[in-house]
Formats: C-alpha cells, sequence, structure tokens
C-alpha cells in the first residue's frame, strides 16, 4: 500500500499497558493522509489504550510510533497537540466550566480552521456558542469534542468512541463528519467504534483488535462482505459460525 | 463620629492585607485547587526578607543551621530594589514550592494535601521563630505618609495608596482571568488537565505560573503590611485564618468579591476596637479576632456549595488505617512497658514521659476523627484546653473528686467538639479543616485569654486527684513527679485507647470508615452519615479533653500557651507523620515526635536541638504526605519501617521454604501482613 514517508501515521509493533504490564502487544497499523480507518474490537481489546499511547498519554513499552516519518514517542500530550495531533478522548475531556466559544478559542491554532468554517461542518453547535459544556446535551457535547479537536486543523485526528451514551441517530448525524474532515482538510483519521456496521459504512480500512493484537485488517468494502470474519475475530470460530447461522436463518426468515 | 470613620479608614490597612492574601488563595486555587495553608507563612517570610534587606541589606534564606542569609550590603539598601529583589524572590519560592511540594500532590486525597500545606506552614513559621526571633519588628513606611484631611478628619495617606493598589490589582486579575487566553487556559488546566494536554495547554506548567503569581502577592501583601501592622513570625502566619475567610467570601473564585470582603472585614475590625472603647455595654474581650471565623462559619453555611471537591480522574486514596488485632493483649504490654519505662526514669525525663501519655491521648483523638472518618480538625488542641480548664473549675468551684472531675471534665468538651463538628454535616475535607482552623483561632482569642475562664497569665489552680484516700497528686514534697501520677496518667491513657479500639473493631468502626470512603454510598447502606459525624466529633472531644485534663493534673496550674492554634497543627503534623490511622501512630506520635514528649526532651537535654522540633515535624509533615501518607507505623503500605520489617520477614520465609514451593514469594506479598499466619499454613503441609 502506501510508503512509510506517505502515511501520515505510522504504529510498529506497539506494546503498550499500565503499570509495567502490556495491555497491547505487537500492534502495527498505518493511516495516510485523507484516509479514515476504523478500529474495531470487544470491550478490553485495548482498542482506548492504543490511542491514548499514540497521543503520548501513555509511555509506550516497545515499537515505533511516527507521525509523517518523525518519530513521536516519548513525547508530552500538549506538545504533540501542537503539532497536528488531535484526539477525540472517551470521556470527552471537555471543560464543563467553559463555554462553547471559548473551548473553540483556547484550542484553535494559528493556522487552524475557521470558526464559521468550522460550524459549516457542525452547525449544532452554533445554536449553543455562549452556552457552558457542562450544559450541553450528551450529543452536543460529542460535537464540541470534535469541533475542539477540528478547529487547530489536526493532521492526525484520532476518535475513541464517538457513539458512547448516544443514540444511533446523533452517531449516523457524527460519524460522515469524520469522512468530511479527511476529504476537506487532508488529515488522517484513526477511530474506534463499537457500532461495526456504521463503522465499516464510512471507513477506508478496518482493523480489528482483539485480546491486544490485530487480528484482521482489510479494506472496508471487504469487511463488510466477509461480517462472519469480523464476527469471527470478535468472539472465536464457533461463537461466529452459530450467530451468522441464526442470523442467516432470521434475514432468511425476514425473506420468506 | 469622625473619630468612626477614622477607625474604618485605619481599618483599611489589614483590610487590604486579607484581601491582597485572599486574591493570592483564589489564585492558587482557581488554578491547582490547592487551599494553601502556608499562604500566610509565605507572606510573613518575604516581609522578613524585604525588612532584612531594607534595613541591613541582609539576604535571608529558608533555612537553618547552615549559613541562613547572604549578606548583599553592609548597609541597609534601598526600598525600591529590596522591593523588587523580595518579589523575585517570592517567585522563586513559589516556583520551588509548587515542584516540590503541590505538583507531586496534584491528585492526592485533600487530607494529604491539607497535611502537606499545613507542613509547609508549620516548616516556615519554625524557620522564622528560629533565624528572627518572636519579638515583633517595625518598618519605616513604604507609600507615602502625608496626612490628609478631609473636614474634620485627619488621616495618614498611606492606607488609601494600599487599598487603591489592592482594587487595581483585583480588577487586573478579574480581566486577565475572564478574557486572556491565559485565563481560560488557567480553568481548563484545572478543570481537566488532560483536556488540555490535547488542545495543546500543559496544565503542569499553567499551574505552575498561577503558583508563581499568587505567592508573589503573598510577598507584595507580606511587604505592604510590614509598615502597617508589626511583624512577628505567628501573628503574620495566622493572617492565612482571615485571608481564608475572605477568600471563602468569594467562593475561592471571584476577585472582586474577595477584594471588597478583605477590605470591610478589616474595616469591621478596626471599628469594633472602636466600639468596645466608646461603650461600656459592648462586649469586651478579642472580638475582632473572632471576626474572621463568624465570617468563616456564616459563608460556609449559607454558601456551603461554592467550593465543592473537585472531581478528579485519578483515585484518591486516603490514608490506610489499621484493625487493632488483640486489643486486650497490647493493653496489657502497654501497661507493662509504660510501667517498667516509668520505672527507670527519674525526674524531668519521667515528666517527659507523662507528657508524652497526655500527648497520645489527644493524638488518639486525632486517630478516631480524621483517621478513621476523615474529618481533617485543626482544632483538637481546643477540644484539650476546653477539658483541662474545665477540669480546674470542677475540681475546685464544684467540689467534685477524682474520677468523676476528670470524667466530666472530658464530658465538658463533648458540646464544644459537637459544635466545632455541626459545619462537618455540610461540609468536607478542607472546608471542614478551614472552619476548624478558624475555630481554634476564635477559641485562643476569646476562651483561652480570659481572665475567667483561663486564668489568665497566671494560670488555672488544679486540684490534685485523690482516690480512695490515696494521694495520686504528681508532687509531694520532693518526689516530683511521683511514680503513681504517672501509673494513673498511664492507665487512663490506654482506657481511651481501649476505647478507640473497640470503637474500629465493632459495628460504629465499620460505620465511621464506609462515612470517610464515600458519604453517599454510606447513607445508601443505612448509614446516618450526620449522626455518625457528630458522634465521631463527641467522642473526639472527650478523649482530647481528657487528655487535655490530664495535662492540667500533671502541670498543677493549667495555662493557656499549650493549647493555641499552632499545638493543634503541631498535633496534626506529628500524628499525621506517625500514621494516622492506627492507634500505634498515636504512641509514637507522643513519645517518638512531641516536643514535650520523651524522646523530643531527651535530645534536647543532651545535645540542646529541642528547638528544631517543629521544623523537624512541619518537613516530616510534607515528605510524609508526599512520599508515606500512611505514615511511619503502617504495618501494609508505604514505606514505613514496620513495612520493612514485614517484607524482611517476607524474603526469610521465602528462602526457607523456597524449596517447597517456589511461587510463595509472590503469592505471600499479595497478602495484607495481618493475614500472612492463616496464609502460611498450607507452606508447611
Amino acid at each position: 500500500m502506501t510508503t512509510a514517508t506517505a502515511t501520515a501515521l505510522s504504529v510498529d509493533g506497539l506494546d503498550a499497558g499500565y503499570f509495567g504490564s502490556p495491555v497491547v502487544r505487537g500492534v502495527s497499523l498505518h493511516v495516510a493522509p485523507g484516509e479514515v480507518v476504523a478500529l474495531l474490537g470487544p470491550n478490553g481489546a485495548g482498542k482506548t489504550t492504543t490511542l491514548e499511547t499514540i497521543a503520548g498519554l501513555h509511555e509506550p513499552m516497545a515499537g515505533t510510533i511516527t507521525m509523517h516519518g518523525e518519530s513521536i514517542v516519548g513525547r508530552q500530550t500538549h506538545l504533540l497537540a501542537r503539532e497536528g495531533l488531535a484526539l477525540v478522548p472517551e470521556g470527552r475531556a471537555l471543560f464543563f466550566g467553559l463555554t462553547v466559544r471559548e473551548h473553540l478559542r483556547l484550542a484553535r491554532s494559528k493556522d487552524g480552521v475557521g470558526q464559521q468554517e468550522l460550524l459549516e461542518m457542525l452547525p449544532e453547535l452554533d445554536k449553543c456558542l455562549d452556552r457552558r459544556a457542562g450544559l450541553l446535551s450528551g450529543g452536543e457535547q460529542q460535537m464540541l469534542a470534535v469541533g475542539r479537536a477540528l478547529i487547530s486543523r489536526p493532521r492526525v485526528l484520532l476518535v475513541d468512541e464517538m457513539s458512547l451514551g448516544l443514540a444511533p441517530v446523533i452517531v449516523e448525524r457524527l460519524l460522515p463528519i469524520l469522512r468530511r474532515v479527511a476529504t476537506e482538510l487532508g488529515t488522517a483519521v484513526l477511530f474506534v467504534e463499537q457500532h461495526v456496521a456504521f463503522a465499516l459504512e464510512i471507513a477506508d480500512r478496518a482493523y480489528v483488535l482483539t485480546h491486544g493484537r490485530i487480528v484482521l485488517e482489510g479494506p472496508a468494502e471487504q469487511l463488510q462482505a466477509d461480517r462472519k470474519l469480523v464476527t469471527a475475530s470478535y468472539l472465536g470460530e464457533a461463537a461466529a459460525d452459530e450467530l451468522s447461522e441464526t442470523a442467516n436463518n432470521r434475514s432468511e426468515e425476514r425473506l420468506l | 463620629m469622625s473619630s468612626y470613620l477614622l477607625f474604618l479608614i485605619l481599618g483599611l490597612g489589614s483590610g487590604a492585607t486579607f484581601a491582597i492574601l485572599g486574591l493570592g488563595l483564589v489564585l492558587k486555587y482557581r488554578s491547582g485547587g490547592v487551599v494553601d495553608f502556608a499562604h500566610g507563612a509565605v507572606a510573613m517570610f518575604i516581609a522578613y526578607v524585604f525588612v532584612n534587606l531594607r534595613s541591613q541589606g541582609v539576604l535571608p534564606l529558608p533555612l537553618i543551621v547552615v549559613p541562613d542569609h547572604i549578606r548583599i550590603s553592609s548597609t541597609g539598601i534601598d526600598t525600591t530594589l529590596a522591593i523588587v529583589i523580595s518579589l523575585v524572590y517570592a517567585a522563586l519560592l513559589g516556583a520551588v514550592l509548587y515542584f516540590l511540594i503541590y505538583r507531586p500532590l496534584r491528585f492526592a486525597a485533600p487530607l494529604t494535601r491539607i497535611a502537606a500545606s499545613v507542613g509547609v506552614m508549620l516548616t516556615f513559621e519554625a524557620i522564622g521563630v528560629l533565624n528572627f526571633g518572636t519579638t515583633s519588628q517595625t518598618t519605616p513606611p513604604i507609600l507615602p505618609t502625608t496626612p490628609i484631611t478631609i473636614g474634620s478628619l485627619t488621616f495618614p495617606s498611606d492606607r488609601i495608596f494600599f487599598t487603591g493598589i489592592v482594587v487595581v490589582l483585583a480588577i487586573a486579575l478579574w480581566l486577565i482571568y475572564r478574557f486572556t487566553r491565559f485565563g481560560l487556559a488557567t480553568q481548563a488546566g484545572a478543570e481537566n488537565d488532560r483536556g488540555a494536554a490535547l488542545i495543546g495547554i500543559s496544565a503542569n506548567r499553567v499551574a505552575a505560573i498561577n503558583y508563581v503569581i499568587a505567592t508573589v502577592l503573598a510577598g507584595a501583601a507580606g511587604i505592604l503590611i510590614a509598615p502597617v501592622a508589626n511583624l512577628d513570625p505567628t501573628s503574620y502566619t495566622l493572617f492565612i485564618v482571615p485571608a481564608l475567610g475572605v477568600a471563602l467570601v468569594g467562593g475561592f473564585r471571584s476577585f472582586w468579591l474577595v477584594a471588597l470582603a478583605g477590605i470591610l472585614l478589616g474595616m469591621g475590625q478596626s471599628e469594633i476596637i472602636k466600639f468596645q472603647s466608646q461603650w461600656t455595654w459592648f462586649p469586651h474581650g478579642d472580638i475582632p479576632d473572632a471576626l474572621p471565623f463568624i465570617l468563616i462559619i456564616l459563608t460556609m453555611t449559607t454558601r456551603a456549595r461554592s467550593l465543592l471537591a473537585r472531581g478528579e480522574a485519578m483515585t484518591q486514596r486516603n490514608p490506610s488505617v489499621a484493625r487493632p488485632k488483640n486489643p486486650m493483649a497490647s493493653a496489657a504490654f502497654c501497661l507493662i512497658a509504660g510501667t517498667l519505662i516509668m520505672l527507670l526514669l527519674q525526674g524531668s525525663l519521667r515528666n517527659a514521659f507523662i507528657s508524652s501519655l497526655t500527648v497520645v491521648c489527644i493524638a488518639l483523638s486525632l486517630v478516631l476523627l480524621t483517621g478513621y472518618v476523615g474529618q481533617v480538625s485543626l482544632a483538637q488542641m481546643t477540644f484539650a484546653g476546653v477539658g483541662g480548664f474545665m477540669l480546674g473549675h470542677i475540681s475546685h468551684g464544684w467540689g467534685l473528686g477524682f474520677p468523676f472531675s476528670l470524667i466530666l471534665a472530658g464530658l465538658c468538651a463533648v458540646p464544644v467538639g459537637i459544635l466545632v463538628g455541626l459545619p462537618a454535616l455540610r461540609l468536607r475535607g478542607v472546608n471542614l479543616a478551614v472552619v476548624t482552623l478558624g475555630a481554634a483561632f476564635t477559641a485562643d482569642a476569646l476562651i483561652f485569654n480570659s481572665q475567667g475562664f483561663a486564668g489568665g497569665l497566671v494560670g488555672l489552680p488544679i486540684k490534685p486527684p485523690h482516690l480512695l484516700g490515696i494521694d495520686l497528686s504528681i508532687a509531694e514534697g520532693h518526689d516530683y513527679p511521683r511514680l503513681i501520677f504517672g501509673i494513673m496518667v498511664l492507665v487512663v491513657v490506654i482506657l481511651m485507647g481501649l476505647l478507640v479500639a473497640r470503637l474500629r473493631r465493632g459495628a460504629a468502626g465499620r460505620m465511621l470508615l464506609a462515612v470517610r470512603s464515600n458519604e453517599r454510598a454510606a447513607a445508601s447502606v443505612g448509614i446516618n452519615v450526620p449522626q455518625a459525624k457528630l458522634m465521631a466529633f463527641g467522642i473526639a472531644a472527650f478523649i482530647a479533653g481528657i487528655g487535655g485534663a490530664l495535662t492540667g493534673y500533671q502541670q498543677g496550674t493549667l495555662t493557656a500557651d499549650g493549647f493555641a492554634t499552632f499545638a493543634s497543627l503541631g498535633l496534626l503534623a506529628v500524628v499525621y507523620v506517625a500514621g494516622i490511622g492506627r492507634i500505634s501512630g498515636a504512641v509514637f506520635a507522643g513519645i517518638m515526635m512531641s516536643s514535650i514528649g520523651l524522646a523530643v526532651t531527651f535530645l534536647d537535654e543532651r545535645f540542646g536541638i529541642g528547638k528544631y522540633q517543629t521544623i523537624v515535624a512541619g518537613l516530616a509533615l510534607i515528605v510524609t504526605a508526599i512520599a508515606n501518607p500512611d505514615g511511619v507505623m503502617s504495618t501494609t503500605t508505604g514505606k514505613g519501617p514496620a513495612v520493612l520489617y514485614f517484607k524482611l520477614q517476607d524474603a526469610v520465609v521465602a528462602r526457607i521454604h523456597g524449596t517447597v514451593t517456589t511461587k510463595t514469594p509472590a503469592a505471600e506479598s499479595e497478602q495484607p501482613a495481618e493475614a500472612r499466619p492463616a496464609v502460611e499454613q498450607p507452606h508447611h503441609v
């Protein structure tokens, strides 16, 4: 596929974890500029740990992480953020006492996205610019978290489970924004998502992470076509057979 | 009429000081969530830096024994230059304090953070006393003092300038923190440091800068007040009480409210002095000093929500709590060992051992209240003092004999304890510490200063104890201190220890610990949280009162200086260092660390180093809070000697049983120390 210099983000042989115990082992992945890549996997697979380690929130135990060919291992989070690596974290990490406008003002870098341009992408934020983040609804908060990451015009955008605790309607509205960001800003997007179907709809490619290892990777269409393989990587072969059988039966029933 | 106005204007001096100190406290809280009890102590130190530079050209260092100053010029130096150097000094000091102490404690439990800042406060106060002495110093005015005359009123203009500076500062701070990017970044970093990092803000750096600014403000406060009020280490350090009061009025947020409250408080205090001289019916006593406390109580009860505990990403672990295994056996051991020590020691050392026991008693009350229930009390010596002085009144005035007089004296402290504990129903953590500090400060001013209650400078005579015709008094002829008195104290303190152990082991103990861990969770399983807290305050006050009464018996004529605010702070320091979650911690604190206890007295007699006790206690408190919050006597966690001992034991046991199974050491080190004997059994099989 892409060569090392053409990738925006490249992770190779990454071991990461907590207090000396690795959670993620030997993870290698890469994202090209303008590409949208999904990182899938069951609970506890190590998706969040992977993203947070890339963003510099944890020290990797082994492996390399490069952004546009430059190693970023060991660099502090706030410095990485200034160099164009943005993470929309689990739990959003908003400042509840600050207004939406203040969030955007704080996060905007010199050559960042203009507020108008951002509000075109996230029109929902327009009506609550002067409201404090703590008073926003869950969906609005997530929009703000994404907006806060986007306004610095990141070169690499990491998004951790945007859909957590949100209604499917809102998720359907939120996920396509990632595609737009990749196309319009040329950002490399790596996102974690539990809704496999949604994720594969918008992603170019996907990785499946189970028990800390990448067990499956490929173009989104291919994975979409072979759902049984994805299910198997989540739950194991036997369960997948059983599940897909019942699923097949059900769809057949529906057809009948 | 004009003289009333004059006192109001004169009050602007102290008012502006409270305001500027309060502004610094607000900054520290807004940026790092720190309520810094050492703020006044730092202001005091910088004031000394300024005064010494100006009058002698000497730059004092925050050190003792080793050269504690640098001579810059043989005569004094220019005032402006002295101010600039002092403020730069303050900035450096702030940076050092932040990176050494407050940064490592960013995610610590409130108790740990309070302990650390009290440690800083004690350390600076001790350095002040050692290096500069307790006699107050004066320095010529800095601001122009040309009298201003308006109508029939003539007053010095420096108060007006000082107030003007404060108002300008408050407005400037408001503008900076409301409208600049730095202000927003401060708030963002304080609220969510991870979120701040993700948008390129180093919360740590922002907090450090704020801390430096706040320390410079503290220094400015010290410098500006020095010509207005006499400079001495203790009273400047205790400026923290009114400063906390005004910071509370502003909810630790609003700069202009804090400035206004500070100025009004200073004017109010000044005006009360005028009232007291003018109107005979106006209550006498040290009402002005009680005013900040009244302010604190009023604010806390009306707007307790304004200073909420912060939610932080990391878990805030409280110091560990021990469960006494076999209290009766420990009590018997303590009785025998204590009697032997009492027999071995003579004269002043035996007396010091008895003093140690009284401290153990008061320390036990802190173990119960702060260790088990997590209610930080900075007023424990106040309860002890109430018990002690009540014993004097009971034994002389009411004709009640031992042991009833002792018990009644302890009971007299209970209502005081409950009264101070009442705010705890709405407050927790640092807020409660603020209230109890205010209570201790006020008790100093109102109760212990009163001639009638505490006997003034002479002290209050206490009738020696007699029981069933046996004379238990401390002195008989040349025999001092008598063995039998020591044994009596020992028995009473052991009984108090048994009381605490029993509480801890029973249902009450589980209830109290549940309250400490999580009040909501405790309430959800049917625990009456207010009742549990008040019970803890009541019992703790009783135990402390007994301790104070024992001190009364020991001294014969009880004076108030042993029960001052700083005694309470010192007590928290030694008990926290020794291990606030365990009875052995109280024992260790009383015998090994208390300034009047056995070890310090011994060291002082041999080497003359007793005067360093406060600074050692202060530093030990800081180090303990950062590195070993469980204290010296911890057996299960942390870095105390007992932990090392058990680790060594583990290693030896593992070596012996190593041939049996290789898994032993790993499996065993996971177990808490108490459970170890039971676990070891299978290995022999």
